[in-house]
């Protein structure tokens, strides 16, 4: 019996190990828009570490943050950073998963006082921010104070304006890029400088690339990406000036430049030079480091986490995201990244304190350090005078794509409101929706066109509902 | 038919019966007891009408609502949210995709953990390995498992995928391909649910008599004849409990869908509880959530009722 009893612990033990062992896998949160990346999940526990109590006497801020993997652990030493500088405030991070989720609980919360001071929220979710009506404008606290806003990065700022304001202070700027290995390039006999620029330029490099088991390009199914890819052609996504002038009312999903999108996507997929692994950009992550694809898609906020993947396997190089030829100099990214909200439910003094925060973080010594520790650019332009970012840009010259790629989308953009994104409150239900519509595609249940005209017109009919709510 | 009715006369009426005389007032030591029963129901009748009675009656008002981004009410809509719910595609497709679920996982993972239990139901050296192994699911949070399971399933370096290979076999897309999505699911849902399925009969099967199996071994049964004469039926009213919380937990599933798939790919996935999640705290449409949840329960409600109209006849109760 005795015997037994032991023998049943140590099971036990070697059986929790092992599930330890599973979940405690570490991977950033290499993805701006995927709302649903479980490793995040996973990473909660190890992020939410920094608990101890504000010391006596000094204000409080509550910063909720979705900045997971290597991101957030930068993130958090910029606080704790900050707090030794501080005599009388003391910033409290939480790791509140995905913008999705954090922003979930954040409207969950805001009936009472359990929320934050200080949220950070995706660009997407300008919408669904303002239209809480929580929010206390940023632009409030740089009048009352006179801050000077020229060191900002312009495009940035002018992405962020709505309303003729700030609402929120633009923290973690970032861009869509390619990424693609440059030494499966060279091995098929591909230029590894000169990657594709274009859709077209895109498959052929995909035919060279893939064979053996191996494929040219895998790009997960998300909305975030697909969204890019219709801006950077000069398409909007709503009307009313992209929600921009009104509160939108109708979806353009079904533009001409998104059906082309999913026509190729799809072409690409059945002439089997894409790997189609689903809505999981993680697992297309995977695939690319792992070398079994050539292309893939991700943020600019991955590319730390990239670099880390691929060094010793292969060379990573870092290009602008495809668009048909027909449509060159149609339109550039949009900025993508989140910025910083101070909610008006806490105290004044919370509030300025969270303000003392904010220009701490967009200052550029802390946007230097944010840029080269994480891939989002910074939103100061000073920063790029620093010594190590300089250092740091010659050494990975793949950090440069990012910026290049924005400049250039500034210059054809030329202030459309294609170029500056969406203002779009019912942004979740939106991009289910989109996500459905490719899916539908790619499982050839639906033509292009038709999936994206019932996309169309399922979307039309959210917005309704939503308007009906806010007004 | 009759039994019935003398199960209906065994039980005390609460509501006086007409033709009988005036209620004598009780004695007062009657009434010191009748005081301390309600006090010990009292905790649990006041935990109860917190946590579910309340937001129970809640989310029936909301459903007749309209909400606002933060889940204020913003306008009386009638029963115009029930009407938007039976006519969406979406709502009737999540039906459909749950019920299959539940077909899927509740005969299955019935049929597996009563095959360990009789297996593992005997007094062999070792056995209590087994038990301990086959009862171990129990133990495990859906969160967790999903993690481990979304490892098993990952495409391009998940364990499944690496097996199927090992066999020549090709790689399947577990998660993301529309036609195997909700089969990975389940599959993985069996496995979560047999720690509890399994333990629950292990339990009927030990309380059932030995001499039943001493004196049909003597008349010279065999040990099939011995399962299902005497080993099925005796175990019938923990089968029947173990099928009405699987049913009712496979129709509210929501953990795994929520980790495993995100309802996708093309709403494949989409369960009620999901599709119930996402109106209410990710679109923050507190009235269609609310209706959803309305729905589930009447459907819950009805599928228990009926398990007990027709499946109760079939349990032998001692």
């Amino acid at each position: 019996m005795r015997f037994k009893s032991h023998l049943i612990t140590v099971l036990f033990v070697f059986f929790l190990l092992v599930t330890v062992g599973c979940t405690s896998k570490t991977s950033g949160a290499i993805n701006e828009g995927n709302e649903s990346s479980p490793d995040t999940a996973a990473n909660t526990t190890n992020e939410s570490t920094n608990e101890e109590p504000a010391p006596e006497g000094k204000t409080e801020v509550v910063f909720w943050h979705s900045m997971g993997g290597k991101n957030g652990k930068t993130l958090e030493k910029m606080i704790q950073d900050f707090n030794g500088s501080q005599e009388d405030i003391h910033v409290k991070p939480i790791f509140q998963g995905s913008y999705g989720d954090s922003l979930t609980k954040l409207k969950t919360s805001l009936q009472s006082s359990s929320g934050p001071t200080i949220m950070q929220s995706n660009f997407i979710s300008s919408g669904p921010m303002i239209d809480t009506k929580m929010v206390r404008p940023i632009q409030d606290l740089i009048d009352a104070e006179g801050y000077d806003l020229s060191q900002l990065d312009q495009n940035v700022l002018s992405a962020y304006e709505m309303d003729g304001q700030l609402y929120s202070m633009p923290f973690n700027a970032s861009t869509l890029l390619m990424y693609y290995n440059k030494d499966m390039f060279e091995e098929n006999g591909l230029d590894p400088n000169n990657p594709p620029q274009t859709y077209e330029e895109l498959e052929e490099a995909a035919m060279k690339l893939t064979g053996e088991g191996k494929y040219g390009a895998s790009f997960s199914v998300d909305s975030y990406f697909l969204e890019q890819l219709f801006t950077v052609q000069g398409a909007e996504l709503v009307n009313n000036g992209n929600g921009r002038q009104d509160l939108a009312t109708k979806s353009f999903i079904n533009s001409q430049e998104a059906i082309d999108t999913f026509t190729w996507w799809k072409k690409l997929v059945d002439d089997g030079l894409m790997l189609n692994l689903g809505t999981n950009t993680e697992d297309t992550h995977q695939a690319f480091l792992s070398e079994q694809v050539g292309m893939t898609l991700a943020s600019t906020a991955g590319l730390t986490n990239m670099l880390e993947g691929s060094k010793g396997k292969f060379e990573l190089g870092t290009a602008f995201i495809p668009y048909p030829e027909a449509k060159t100099g149609a339109g550039g990214v949009s900025v993508g990244g989140g910025s910083l909200y101070i909610m008006n439910n806490k105290s004044e003094a919370e509030q300025q304190a969270a303000w003392e925060f904010i220009k701490y973080v967009v200052g550029a010594e802390q946007q230097g350090h944010w840029y080269i520790n994480s891939g989002y650019f910074p939103v100061n332009t000073d920063a790029y005078e620093l010594p190590e970012v300089v250092e740091t840009l010659a050494q990975f010259p793949q950090f440069e794509t990012a910026i290049n790629q924005l400049e250039v989308a500034l210059e054809n953009n030329a202030g459309s409101n294609a170029g500056k994104g969406p203002v779009l409150g019912v942004y979740p239900d939106a991009r289910t929706i989109t996500v459905e519509a490719l899916e539908k595609v790619l499982n050839d249940v639906q033509s292009p066109k038709d999936a994206l005209d019932e996309a169309a017109e399922e979307i039309t009919k959210k917005i309704a509902r939503y308007n009906q709510t806010v007004q | 038919m009759a039994k019935n009715q003398n199960v209906l006369k065994s039980i005390p009426t609460l509501t006086p019966a007409l033709n009988k005389q005036r209620v004598k007032p009780r004695p007062f030591h009657k009434r010191i007891e009748q005081i301390i029963g309600y006090g010990f129901i009292l905790p649990t009748v006041i935990l109860l009408s917190m946590f579910v009675f309340y937001p129970f009656l809640q989310s029936v008002y909301l459903s007749f609502f309209m909400t606002d981004p933060l889940g204020n009410i913003v306008g009386f809509v009638g029963l115009q949210n029930y009407v938007d719910l039976f006519t969406s595609k979406e709502f009737l497709g999540s039906l459909k995709t749950t019920f299959l679920f539940a077909i899927f996982t509740v005969p299955t993972g019935i049929f597996i953990s009563l095959l360990l239990a009789v297996l593992t139901h005997n007094k062999l050296k070792g056995m209590r390995i087994f038990q301990f192994i086959f009862a171990l699911p129990i133990a495990m949070s859906v969160g967790t498992s999903s993690i481990i399971w979304l490892l098993l399933f990952n495409p391009t370096s998940g364990v499944l995928n690496y097996l199927l290979n090992l066999v020549g076999l090709e790689s399947i897309q577990w998660l993301t391909d529309p036609n195997w999505a909700l089969v990975s699911v389940s599959m993985m849902t069996i496995w979560l649910s047999l720690g509890l399925d399994y333990i629950i009969l292990l339990a009927g099967l030990q309380a059932i008599p030995k001499e039943l199996y001493e004196s049909a071994k003597i008349d010279g049964a065999g040990s099939f004849r011995i399962f299902s004469k005497i080993t099925i039926p005796m175990l019938s009213p923990t089968i029947f409990f173990v099928l009405i919380i699987s049913v009712i937990q496979a129709l509210q599933a929501f953990g795994q869908f929520n980790i495993l798939t995100g309802g996708g790919p093309m709403k494949s996935t989409n369960v009620f509880v999901f599709s119930l999640y996402q109106e209410a705290f990710v679109n923050f449409q507190f009235g269609l959530g609310s209706t959803r949840a309305f729905v589930l329960f009447v459907i819950i409600l009805l599928f228990t009722w009926i398990q007990f109209k027709f499946g109760e006849k079939k349990v032998h109760y001692q």
